[in-house]
């Protein structure tokens, strides 16, 4: 009699074994190559410094207001993630100054679907104004200023001249 | 000092709007309009330093120059920031348009404080004091911005307290670098221009 129950007790905890066996295999760990189209951004600040090291979030089109990815960018100020549908998606870097860059990338399926050969489009955006670009509008913000400047007394005159 | 849009929260942005429309406010009623160039002068000066910027290893950093600015404007120099910041958002992409009224502020008040704090002993004073008085108020005054930039970003972010240590600490081969410049510069107005230090009040 005590043989039958021993036998049965261990007949039971094989059956839960191999019952439960699925969930027990799943704490093993693989890996392999993905085929998926990636997008790669490089944000670097207007001195030509990358944006080493600092954190950004991923936004999907889905859901906007869910951070869909979290990280820091590498190195090299890349942030590069694989999306997973059409759309608008939205990638935000921001320091610990309080400095924020905010870059829009429109995926088409046609991305999706063509591996890592075709490309996402990206509108570039500029640190800063660079070169001419940037003489020109230092010159009218200076010239601004001294302009308003001159604005007061013309207008005391003015008055004066009119009492 | 530049804090983009989306950065803050709403009460913070709303705190700085509020202080920086009374110091602006406070500052165009002080401002003598005779002197009125000065100010557009100041205010160009700190337009531009934003573009130099200083070589301080790993990174680097730019000049705000705002101890002089102070010195020179004192309450005026709330008026006249707070234009500057605009014009560079606008012109520069630095900073952005919601947090111009914070970003004032976080300029404003150390330049001011500087003026009140230094300008009557800085033209009293004379040689290695007028120096060391010099120094210390363009050191304080980039300590101070830092200090008020890292606890900004605290009031927002509970989570960033840690980075707020990290941000003073960072700027502090900076507040140097300014310090020296402050030095040389009340040196040279002291000797050239003296009714500069005297500000711009009515």
């Amino acid at each position: 009699m005590t043989k039958n129950r021993i036998v049965l007790g261990v007949f039971c905890g094989l059956a839960l074994v191999f019952w439960a066996a699925p969930s027990a295999l799943a704490h093993g760990t693989g890996y392999s190559r993905s085929n998926k189209a990636a997008v790669v951004l490089d944000f670097y600040y207007s001195t030509g410094e990358t944006m080493s090291y600092t954190e950004f979030e991923v936004a999907s089109p889905a859901d906007p207001k869910v951070k869909w990815l979290k990280g820091r960018t590498d190195e090299d100020g890349r942030v590069a993630f694989v999306p997973n549908a059409p759309g608008d998606w939205t990638v935000a870097v921001f320091d610990d100054e309080g400095h924020r860059a905010v870059a829009e990338v429109n995926v088409t399926q046609e991305f999706l679907d063509g591996g890592n050969s075709a490309a996402p489009d990206v509108t570039p955006k500029a640190a800063a104004p660079q070169g001419l670009d940037l003489w020109l509008r230092c010159g009218l913000g200076v010239s601004l200023l001294f302009n308003v400047a001159a604005f007061v007394p013309l207008a005391r005159r003015r008055a004066a001249k009119g009492v | 000092m530049h804090i983009s849009d989306g950065v803050l929260s709403a009460q913070v942005l709303a705190a700085g709007w509020a202080l920086a429309g009374v110091g602006t406010a406070v500052g165009l009623r002080k401002t003598d309009p005779d002197k009125i160039v000065r100010v557009a002068f100041a205010s160009s000066v700190f337009f531009l330093a934003s573009l130099v910027n200083v070589r301080i290893p790993p990174s680097s950093a730019h000049l705000s120059l705002l101890a002089p600015v102070g010195l020179i404007l004192g309450w005026s120099a709330f008026p006249a920031l707070l234009v500057a910041l605009l014009l560079q958002a606008l012109l520069l992409q630095f900073g952005g348009i919601s947090t111009l009224g914070i970003n004032a502020v976080n300029v404003a008040i150390p330049a001011l404080l500087a003026s009140l704090l230094f300008s009557g002993p800085i033209r009293r004073a004379s040689g290695p004091w007028s120096a060391a008085l010099a120094f210390a108020a363009g050191f304080g005054a980039v300590l101070l911005c830092a200090a008020q930039v890292a606890f900004i970003l605290y009031m927002s972010d509970k989570g960033m307290m840690n980075v707020s240590y990290f941000v003073f600490a960072a700027h502090l081969p900076l507040a140097v670098v300014e310090g020296v410049v402050t030095l040389f510069m009340v040196s040279f107005l002291k000797r050239t221009a003296p009714d500069l230090l005297q500000g711009v009040d009515r």
